[in-house]
This record gives structure tokens, sequence and C-alpha cells, in this order.
């Protein structure tokens, strides 16, 4: 302590290696007075909040649907009731034909969805990193965005006939794009400060590149991603509607064709449910719990907020 | 007690005998061929171990002669020299890597300076307890307050093990309870570290409280216009008379060169 002690008598700041403790402990507690534990929800929670709504809006809309058919009576040929969509889901499960369609479309969107990612990722991070390919390409590619994937598919067939290959060249231009833009972009949204700060710490172009850009740009990847799969998954279903036969499987587009065909509309509609059925589980099980993790784990997910 | 000694415009003195840490000379800066001159004619040597608190009104460059000597700009004119190599920065934010832990954070700038994987975790736990964050190892950015994040990346910067540490306004956003707690923080790991740092402040009493030199810029085009040594007899406080008195003087001379500037 310094002699005169007459000013830092009574609240005396830590002067000497002893009195580090004190500044520790005085440390810790504005610590623990500015840092709110996070509260995260429970499991059975989480599922409650999150679950229950739209599945009790579904059965709502169920039930009012079945009322309808009831008091107004409708031709059930053109407007079956959700007892007639059911139990034409059933027939089709019993001769094998759902299971079969589902199958076959989920099997094609998914290698066609990591063959879009296994082109997607680099043509975005060739985009990023390369001024003049992207004031040459960039538009080009937004634009194929916007371009319907379906139209593609005149010109696919005459390129390959009635083949697998080109119901997976619908699905890449419908994907392709979505995957490399969304990688763009994240990129772009790397904050500078981070790059300024990996170039500080002595990261080489490539450390920076690996270990601080992309990770930083992930959350604008994976929304790219997500965006991606539902234009593979839409283009699928074009593609299977208007290419039938050949060497081409037997899908959910098909089997929505040939309901058409039959005039059976509670099979369409059943079969419509079903596409969608599959986009959510997918969604649900798939990218959900990823993004949930990814974005919890930077706090940006909205259970996380402090 | 004579705590500090007023040198008005004195040229920057060194002992003979001793390398300077870091050597600016006659360094200038302008941004584009037709921009406005940003710096102008600085010369300062700073010398090893020395805490410089570098002073100035919004605008008077003195950010972007710390970008120069990190290396992140070139000057236009003049040359720098840190005699160490390279140097650790500290920006206002605390820029943590969002998507990794506190501890991982500190690991990664050990990985980048090249320390073997079985050593970054022991060495990490080591930095954070300097400031005080062991506990907070596994924790992420978005959990820890202002403050705490400052002194991760305080630590970050101190995994880089560079002689010389310089610091952008590193507390500037933070509330003035926490700001006093982390000069004290910063003033104990440079007394422990021998650091040499360059702090950037727009805050005459925070360079009062913790510089031995404080060196004010003036502004458009950024010159330095003044230079105060302070006698070093150990802890000063923010709201002791001697720091008091200093500020005082500073922020008089400070005001003086922003009225330069009015039409």
């Amino acid at each position: 302590m310094l002699p005169d002690t007459k000013l830092h008598s009574s609240s005396a700041a830590p002067r000497s290696v002893g009195d580090h403790d004190e500044l520790r402990r005085l440390e810790s507690g504005l610590d623990a007075l500015q840092t709110v534990p996070l509260t995260e929800k429970g499991r059975w929670r989480r599922f409650l909040g999150g679950v229950l709504p739209p599945v009790l809006l579904v059965v709502a809309l169920i039930v009012a649907w079945q009322f309808y058919t009831v008091i107004a009576q409708p031709r059930p040929d053109l407007a079956p009731g959700p007892v007639n969509v059911a139990g034409s889901l059933v027939e089709q499960w019993n001769d094998g034909r759902l299971q079969q369609a589902v199958l076959t479309s989920l099997s094609r969107g998914g290698a066609g969805f990591l063959i879009a990612v296994a082109i997607g990722t680099p043509l975005g991070l060739l985009l990023a990193e390369w001024r003049l390919l992207r004031r040459a390409l960039g538009p080009l590619l937004s634009g194929l965005q916007v371009l319907p994937s379906v139209a593609w598919v005149p010109a696919a067939i005459i390129w390959f006939g009635l083949t697998d290959a080109t119901v997976y060249f619908v699905v890449l231009m419908g994907a392709v794009p979505s995957i490399a833009n969304g990688l763009v972009s994240g990129i772009d949204q790397v904050p500078p400060q981070l790059r300024k700060v990996g170039t500080v710490l002595g990261a080489s172009r490539i450390e920076l590149a690996t270990l601080v850009v992309l990770p930083a740009a992930l959350p604008g990847y994976f929304s790219g991603l997500k965006q991606g799969w539902a234009f593979a998954w839409r283009s699928l279903m074009a593609a299977e509607i208007i290419v039938v036969g050949g060497s081409i499987g037997f899908g959910l587009g098909t089997m929505l064709q040939q309901s058409r065909e039959l005039a059976d509309l509670s099979a369409v509609l059943a079969t419509i449910l079903v596409i969608l059925a599959v986009g959510i589980l997918v969604e649900l099980t798939a990218f959900a719990p990823l993004e949930r993790r990814l974005l919890r784990r930077r706090g940006l997910a909205p259970g996380a907020r402090r | 007690m004579q705590t500090f000694t007023d040198t008005p415009q004195a040229p920057t003195t060194q002992p003979l005998g001793v390398t300077p840490a870091i050597r600016i000379d006659s360094l200038g800066k302008r941004f584009g061929p037709t921009g406005p001159v940003v710096l102008d004619n600085i010369t300062l040597t700073v010398a090893p171990g020395e805490f410089l608190c570098l002073l100035g009104a919004s605008g008077c460059g003195k950010s972007t002669l710390l970008t120069i000597i990190a290396g992140l700009e070139h000057p236009t004119e003049g040359t720098v020299t840190v005699t160490s190599g390279s140097a650790a920065v500290m920006f206002q934010e605390s820029a943590l890597f969002p998507w990794l832990t506190a501890g991982r954070n500190v690991e990664l700038a050990l990985k980048l300076r090249g320390v073997p994987r079985s050593q970054r975790r022991a060495q990490a736990l080591e930095l954070l307890d300097l400031v005080n964050l062991a506990d907070a190892a596994q924790k992420r950015p978005h959990e820890l307050s202002g403050g705490m994040r400052q002194r991760v990346a305080l630590a970050r910067a101190l995994a880089q093990d560079r002689k010389v540490l310089l610091m952008d306004e590193p507390f500037a956003a933070l509330d003035a309870i926490t700001r006093d707690l982390l000069h004290e923080e910063l003033e104990r790991v440079w007394r422990e570290t021998g650091r040499t740092i360059i702090f950037v402040t727009h805050n005459v009493r925070e360079a009062a409280r913790l510089g031995q030199r404080v060196v004010l810029m003036s502004s458009r085009p950024g010159r330095i216009a003044n230079e105060w040594r302070i006698d070093d007899t150990g802890t000063r406080r923010i709201e002791s008379p001697e720091v008091s008195r200093l500020a005082i003087e500073i922020t008089d001379q400070l005001r003086e060169e922003i009225r330069r500037n009015a039409a």
C-alpha cells in the first residue's frame, strides 16, 4: 500500500499480487451478474410446442372436410371425402404401388440432391472467390434459379431419351443454382472483422478459407441446401409427371399421372398428400434438427436468446 | 507527489542502447491518389515493454495508424518497423468466432501459431485463467457478457505470443463498471507478461489511467500534437486526483485541436 492511504482507505484498488484474488472475486461477481443462464426447454415441452399445433390443425381440417362431404353430399368423383382418399391410400399400399413409388422417388430425389451438392458446392466456392467468374456467371446462375426447371424436360427428352438421365438432368438444373447461390451469399455475409482476425492470427489463404470463412458461411450454405432440396423434389415430381415410359421407373409423379388418366380423383388427392408428407418428413427429420443445432451453437436459434 | 511530467512538443527520446520495439519514421497515409491526407509525418518510437496510449478525436487516423502497424494496411510514405516481426491485435468488437467455444477460440490462435495439438488445450486453459475465465472455456461467445468476450479476445491475442499488442478501443463498447475492472485486468496482464502495448482510445481518462505515455493526435490530417510521460508509480485509479489533473490538461489541448477544425 502507498503511504497516502487517506484517499484509498475505504475501497482500495488491488495494488499488489496479494490483492489479485480480490480482483478475481470482483470479476467473477460481475461475470455472474452479467450472464443469465440459458434455460433450455425440455424435449417433451418442445414436442408439445412444435408438433402439437400443426397436427391439431391438420386433424381439424380433415374433420371439417368430412363434415362437408357428409352434409353437402357432393358428387364423390368430383369431391371425394377423407374416407375415400384414405381408402385409395390403403388400396395403393395393398398392391405395393405406394411403397414402390415412394422408394423410387425418394432414392432418385436423394441421389439427385447429393449430385447437386457435389456440383453446387465447388461452383459456389469458385464464384465467391473468383470475381471475374462471378461477374460473368453470377447473373446467369440467378436467372437459372428463377427459370422453372420443368422447362428443361422437352430438351432433356430429346438429348437423353426416356431414361433416368433425363430426370436427373432436370433435378440438377433445379437444385444446383440454389445450392451455389446459397454458398455465395453465405460467404458474402461473413463479417469482414472475422477475416481480419484470421489474417492477424497468421492464417494462410487456405487456412483462412477452411478455418474461418467456410464455418462462418455455414448458415447461409445450409439455407441454400434446404432450398436446393425443395427445388430438387419439385423438379423431380414435375419430370416424373411428364416423362413416362422407357426405362423410367414408377415414381410418385408417375402414380399421380396414372391416377389422372383413370380420372380417379381420390387416388390423385392421396398421391398429392403422400408427396406433401414426404417433403415434410424430410424437412423434419433431416434438415430441421441439423439447422437447429447449427444455429443454437451460434446463439442464433430463437430458443436460445438471452 | 509528482506523477507526470509535461513535455510539450518533445521529440520522442529513448535511452541510448535500447532497441525500440516499434519505430515509425515520417509516416504518411492517404487513401487513393486524390484522397485526403489521413496521416501526416508521424514519427514515433515505442520502447520494449512500454504502455503507450494513442489518443485523439474521431477521424484523427489513430485506428488507421494501428492497422498500418499491424500490417493490415500499407503506408503511403515513410516506414514502420516492428522489431519483433509482427504484432497481435485486439479490436473494439471481440470478433470471436461464434461457432467455437471460448477455449476453442484461443486454441485456434495457438494452432495458427503452430503449437502442436497435444499442448493446445492446456495452454488455452492457462491463457483463459490469466484473464480469470478458466471456468468459461466451454461456453460459446453468445453465452458470455461483453466484458467476458473482450477478455477471451485478450487471451486469444496473448495466445499469439507476440511481443507487441495493438489494441483498438477494446473497451469502448463496455459499461463503466466493466471497463474499470478490465483496466485493472489489462494492467495486471501487462505487468505480468511484459508486452509492449499500443492502446488506441478517444477516452482521455482511460488514456491517463493506463498509459506510461499518452500521445495526442490532431485531426485532418492526423499528426502528433503532443505527448505526456507519466512516471510509473504503480497502479493509478481512474478516480484519483493525479489522473483527473492529467485528464483535464489533455482534454484542454484536445479541445483546442478540435476547435481548429471549425469553419
